[in-house]
C-alpha cells in the first residue's frame, strides 16, 4: 500500500511540474496559434536564474520569485523581437524558428553557467519528510503539489472569473471574433504570452530543488509537455490538467512497473489521440 | 515543380566530384567527415522529398534513419546476416515504416501532422533506447561493412567506404529527381499546393501521401545503413528527435524543395560544424542563429537563394514564391 | 444522370439543406438560382462529397454514390468548379491543367514525365483553347489576372473530362465581356455532358438552361424551364422581394 501511494503522490508530483509547463505553452497555442518549441529552454533559463537568486540572497525563496519575472523578461525580449513578426508565418516556420531558439538558449547557458550540473537546497520551511496517508513523503514534494493545485485554481478562477479570463476564452474560441469585439488582441498575446513564460520559469525554479539543473533539462522534458499540450486539446485548461495527469502518472507507474512499455505506451496514446481525436481531449473550441 | 535545370545538375555535379576529390587529399579524419557529409546528403534528400515537395515536414526522419541504421547492425552483428542482404533489407524496413507513418498521418496537416510524426519517432526512439535485447542506450556494436571485395573494392579503407558512400549519395539524388520528375512527383506538387483540390480532381491523396512517405523512408534507411558502416555502431542517439529536427536544419539552410540545396545543405553543416567546432565550443548556437536568420529573412536557404537569384535573371516574370511560403499558406489554409 | 433525392444537412439547429430532391438528365443544362444563403453552395458541396448529408441519397448515372468520397466521385466523372478560386497558385497554369488531366487520366501514378506525353500535351492545349488561357500557359497562377484565374477554375473542372460539371458562379466578379466569353463557352460544350451552374446573371441563366431549380432557405420551391421561371411569381418575389443580392 505504502509502494502505490508513494508512486502517486510521485506522479502526482510530476504531473504538477508537467501542468505548469503545459499550460503556458497550451494558452499561446490556442490563443495566437503559435508553437514554441523553446518553451521547455524558458524552463531550464527559470532553474539557472533560480540557482543564481538563490546564491546571491542566500534563500530559496529570493529564486522562488525571480526566477518567474526573469523568465517573463526574457518572454518580453523574445515576443518583441521574434515572437511577434513569426506569429501569421505558418507552424512550419514556427517550429523552425523556435528550434532555433533551443539551440541559441543551450549555447547560451552552458556559457553562462557552465556545463556541469548545478543544483539549488530545498527551502528550510520543506526540508525532511511529513506524514501523509499513512508514509512519510518528502516535504519539498508535497509543496510542489500543493503549488500545481493552487496555481490551477488561481488559472481557473483568472479564466472563468476575471475579464482578461473572458477575454482569453474569446480569443481561443474565435480570435477574429475577438478583435471584432473589441478585445486588443495584440496586448492580449503579449500578457499570455508573458504569463505563460513567468509559468515556464516558476517551473524550473520549482524544479531545480529536485532535479539537477543541466543546459538540457528542458530538451528532456519538451516532449512529454507537448504530449500533454496535444492530448489535452489546445488551449483547454482542463485539458492540460487532464493531460499533465495522465502522462504524469503513465510515466511515473510505467518506471516501475513496466519501463519499456510506459515510455511507448505514452507514444502510443499521443499518436491515438491525434489520428482519433485530432483536437485533444477536451478541445478549447466548442 | 520539380525541373532537373543546369544549374541543379552543375551543382550537385560538382558537389558530389568535390567530395570524391576531397578523400584524396584529406586524412582519415576528412574522409569521415566526407563519409557523415554523404549520409546525411542521402538524409536530407529523403527529407526535401516530403517535405519541400509534398509539404509534409515530417520531424520522424531521424528514426527512419535509425531503423534503417538498427535493421543493418542487428542483421549483421546478431544474425550474421551478409551486408548485402541487411543492406536491402533496412531500406525496405524504412520503406514499410515510412508508408506506415505516412499512411496514419496523411489525415493530418499543418502542426498535427508535425506532432504526429514527432510521436511515431520517439515511440521508435524509446522502444530502442529501453529495449536491453538491442544494447538498449548502450548501442550495438559489431556491425559489419558491406563486402565488395568482388567489385575489386576494400571497404576497410576508408577513402574506397567514402568513395562508395558519395556513389549512393549520387544514386540516391537520382532516384529522388526521377521520383519528382515523374507524374508522380508532379502530383505530389499539386498535393502540397492545395490538397483539397486534387482531391476534387479525383485523386487518392491518401495513398500517394503514403507512397510518397514510403519512397522517402526508403532513402532515409540507405542513410542510416552507411552511418551504422562508417563507426560500424549503432546507438539510440542516432533516432532521436533532435536528430530528425537536424536533418530539417539541413534542409532548411540548403534551401527547402530544391532537392540540390539540402545536398549542398548537408556538406556545409558538416564541415561547418567541423570548423566551427575547432573555433568554439558552442556550435549549437551558430546554427540556432542561422537557422532563424534563414527562416526570418526570406526561407529560401543558401542554394535556394542562389537558385531564386539565377532563375530571376533569366526570366523576370513572376515573383516565384519559396516553397517554404508555399507550404506555410497551404498549412494555414488547413488550419 | 445526376439524382439527389430528399438530401437533409443540418449544423446543429441550423437546417441548411431541407427535403432536397433534384434529378438532371444527362446533357441537361441546370441552372441553380437563390438568393445568398439559399444553401447553393451547400447542395454542390453535398453532391460532391465535400459535406456529407445528414440524410439522402445521391446517384451518379444510376450508381449510388452517397457514401463515397470526394476522390471517388470525381473519377466517376463528377467535376465542379469553386465560387472562390481554388486552384494551384504557385504552379504555372500549364501545370495547373497538367495535374487536372494526369489525375484524370491515370498519367498521376506514372513515372514517366507527365508534360513529354503527347496526349496529356495536346489535351492542355486543347483545354486551354477552350477556356482562353493559351497564351498564359506558362504563367503561374498568382501572378495572372483575377478573370484568367476564373477561367482556370472552370478549366481545371473541364480538363478531367467529366460527364457531370458543376459549376458554382463561374462569372461571379468578372467583367460582361468575359460573361459573353464564358456564355459561348458553355454553348460550345459537349451536347452530352451534364452541366449545373450556380449563377447569379439572370440572362445568362434563362439562356442556357434547360430547366431551372430555385432554392430558398435550403428547400427547392420552384423548378421548371426557363420560360416558367420567368412567369413565376413566386420566384419574382424570391428575387424583388428584398433578399437580392450580387
Amino acid at each position: 500500500m505504502t509502494f502505490w501511494i508513494v508512486q502517486a503522490l510521485n506522479g502526482l508530483q510530476l504531473s504538477m511540474l508537467l501542468f505548469l509547463l503545459s499550460i503556458g505553452l497550451t494558452v499561446i497555442f490556442g490563443l495566437m496559434h503559435f508553437v514554441n518549441l523553446a518553451h521547455g529552454a524558458l524552463y531550464t533559463l527559470g532553474a539557472y536564474a533560480a540557482v543564481s537568486a538563490v546564491a546571491a540572497t542566500g534563500t530559496y525563496w529570493g529564486g522562488f520569485v525571480f526566477a518567474p519575472l526573469a523568465v517573463a523578461m526574457a518572454g518580453v525580449v523574445l515576443y518583441t523581437g521574434l515572437i511577434r513578426r513569426m506569429r501569421k508565418a505558418g507552424p512550419m516556420s514556427q517550429v523552425l524558428v523556435t528550434f532555433g531558439l533551443i539551440f541559441v538558449f543551450l549555447d547560451l547557458m552552458r556559457i553562462t553557467w557552465g556545463d556541469l550540473a548545478l543544483s539549488i537546497a530545498e527551502p528550510t520551511l520543506f526540508t525532511g519528510r511529513s506524514e501523509l496517508l499513512g508514509v512519510a513523503y518528502p516535504t519539498y514534494r508535497l509543496f510542489i503539489i500543493g503549488l500545481g493545485l493552487a496555481v490551477m485554481l488561481g488559472l481557473w478562477v483568472l479564466l472563468s472569473r476575471t475579464q482578461i479570463g473572458a477575454m482569453i476564452r474569446a480569443g481561443v474560441d474565435n480570435d477574429q471574433m475577438a478583435a471584432c469585439l473589441g478585445i486588443n488582441v495584440e496586448r492580449l498575446f503579449f500578457i499570455v504570452f508573458c504569463i505563460g513564460c513567468a509559468l515556464a520559469g516558476l517551473a524550473g525554479a520549482v524544479a531545480a530543488p529536485v532535479l539537477s539543473v543541466t543546459p538540457d533539462m528542458g530538451t528532456q522534458i519538451l516532449i512529454p509537455t507537448l504530449i500533454v499540450v496535444v492530448i489535452g486539446g489546445l488551449g483547454s485548461l482542463k485539458g492540460a490538467i487532464a493531460g499533465s495527469l495522465m502522462v504524469g502518472f503513465i510515466q511515473t507507474f510505467g518506471a516501475v512497473l513496466a519501463p519499456q512499455l510506459a515510455s511507448v505506451s505514452i507514444y502510443a496514446l499521443l499518436a491515438a489521440v491525434l489520428i482519433f481525436r485530432p483536437a485533444g481531449l477536451f478541445p478549447a473550441k466548442a | 515543380m520539380f525541373q532537373q535545370t543546369r544549374t541543379k545538375t552543375i551543382t550537385i555535379v560538382l558537389l558530389l566530384a568535390g567530395m570524391a576529390l576531397y578523400t584524396g587529399f584529406a586524412g582519415f579524419y576528412g574522409r569521415e567527415l566526407i563519409i557523415e557529409a554523404a549520409y546525411l546528403v542521402i538524409l536530407a534528400i529523403s527529407l526535401d522529398l516530403v517535405a519541400g515537395y509534398g509539404g509534409m515536414i515530417s520531424l520522424c526522419h531521424g528514426a527512419i534513419f535509425g531503423i534503417g541504421a538498427y535493421v543493418f547492425a542487428v542483421l549483421t552483428s546478431m544474425y550474421d546476416i551478409s551486408p548485402l542482404i541487411a543492406l536491402p533489407a533496412a531500406i525496405v524496413a524504412g520503406a514499410i515504416f515510412g508508408l506506415f507513418v505516412g499512411a496514419v498521418t496523411s489525415k493530418t496537416s499543418g502542426i498535427f501532422f508535425i506532432m504526429t510524426t514527432l510521436a511515431f519517432g520517439q515511440m521508435v526512439y524509446v522502444y530502442v533506447f529501453e529495449n536491453r535485447a538491442l544494447g538498449g542506450d548502450d548501442g550495438l556494436s559489431g556491425v559489419e561493412r558491406i563486402d565488395l571485395s568482388w567489385l575489386g573494392l576494400d571497404m576497410g579503407n576508408s577513402m574506397q567506404f567514402a568513395w562508395f558512400s558519395i556513389v549512393l549519395a549520387g544514386l540516391a539524388y537520382v532516384v529522388a529527381a526521377a521520383v519528382l520528375r515523374s507524374g508522380f512527383g508532379r502530383t505530389l506538387v499539386g498535393i502540397r499546393s492545395n490538397e483539397g483540390r486534387m482531391r476534387a480532381l479525383g485523386l487518392p491523396v491518401r495513398r500517394y501521401k503514403a507512397v510518397a512517405f514510403a519512397i522517402s523512408g526508403a532513402l532515409a534507411a540507405l542513410a542510416g545503413t552507411i552511418a551504422a558502416q562508417q563507426t560500424m555502431f549503432v546507438s539510440p542517439q542516432m533516432m532521436g528527435w533532435m536528430m530528425s529536427g537536424e536533418a530539417l536544419v539541413i534542409v532548411i539552410l540548403g534551401g527547402l524543395g530544391t532537392l540540390v540545396g539540402p545536398a549542398v545543405g548537408a556538406v556545409l553543416f558538416v564541415f561547418l560544424q567541423h570548423e566551427v567546432s575547432e573555433l568554439t565550443r558552442y556550435w549549437h548556437m551558430i546554427v540556432g542563429i542561422v537557422l532563424i536568420l534563414v527562416v526570418v529573412l526570406g526561407n529560401r536557404g543558401a542554394y535556394g537563394q542562389i537558385e531564386h537569384m539565377i532563375m530571376h535573371r533569366r526570366r523576370p516574370v513572376a515573383p516565384a514564391k519559396s516553397s517554404l511560403e508555399a507550404a506555410s499558406e497551404q498549412e494555414e489554409s488547413h488550419a | 444522370m445526376l439524382e439527389a433525392r430528399n438530401l437533409h444537412k443540418a449544423f446543429g439547429q441550423v437546417r441548411v439543406t431541407n427535403d432536397v430532391s433534384i434529378a438532371v438528365e444527362k446533357g441537361e443544362r441546370r441552372v441553380v438560382l437563390g438568393p445568398n444563403g439559399a444553401g447553393k453552395t451547400t447542395l454542390f458541396n453535398i453532391l460532391v462529397g465535400e459535406l456529407s448529408p445528414t440524410s439522402g441519397t445521391i446517384r451518379l448515372g444510376g450508381e449510388d454514390v452517397t457514401g463515397h468520397s470526394v476522390e471517388a466521385r470525381a473519377k466517376r466523372g463528377l467535376a465542379r468548379s469553386y465560387q472562390k478560386n481554388n486552384l494551384f497558385n504557385d504552379l504555372t497554369i500549364r501545370d495547373n491543367l497538367a495535374l487536372a488531366i494526369a489525375t484524370a487520366t491515370g498519367a498521376a501514378s506514372r513515372m514517366g514525365d507527365t508534360l513529354r506525353d503527347p496526349a496529356i500535351v495536346e489535351r492542355i492545349e486543347e483545354v486551354a483553347a477552350r477556356v482562353n488561357l493559351r497564351e498564359l500557359l506558362d504563367q503561374p497562377v498568382d501572378s495572372v489576372s483575377y478573370g484568367a484565374r476564373r477561367q482556370l477554375e472552370v478549366g481545371l473542372a473541364l480538363a478531367t473530362n467529366p460527364r457531370v460539371l458543376l459549376m458554382d458562379e463561374p462569372t461571379s466578379g468578372v467583367g460582361p465581356e468575359m460573361i459573353r466569353a464564358f456564355h459561348d463557352l458553355l454553348k460550345s460544350l459537349p451536347r452530352d455532358l451534364t452541366v449545373l451552374i450556380i449563377e447569379h446573371d439572370m440572362d445568362l441563366a434563362f439562356d442556357v438552361a434547360d430547366q431551372v431549380t430555385v432554392l430558398n432557405y435550403g428547400e427547392v420551391v420552384f423548378e421548371g424551364t426557363p420560360g416558367d421561371t420567368r412567369e413565376s411569381s413566386l420566384v419574382n418575389e424570391i428575387y424583388l422581394g428584398g433578399s437580392v443580392d450580387a
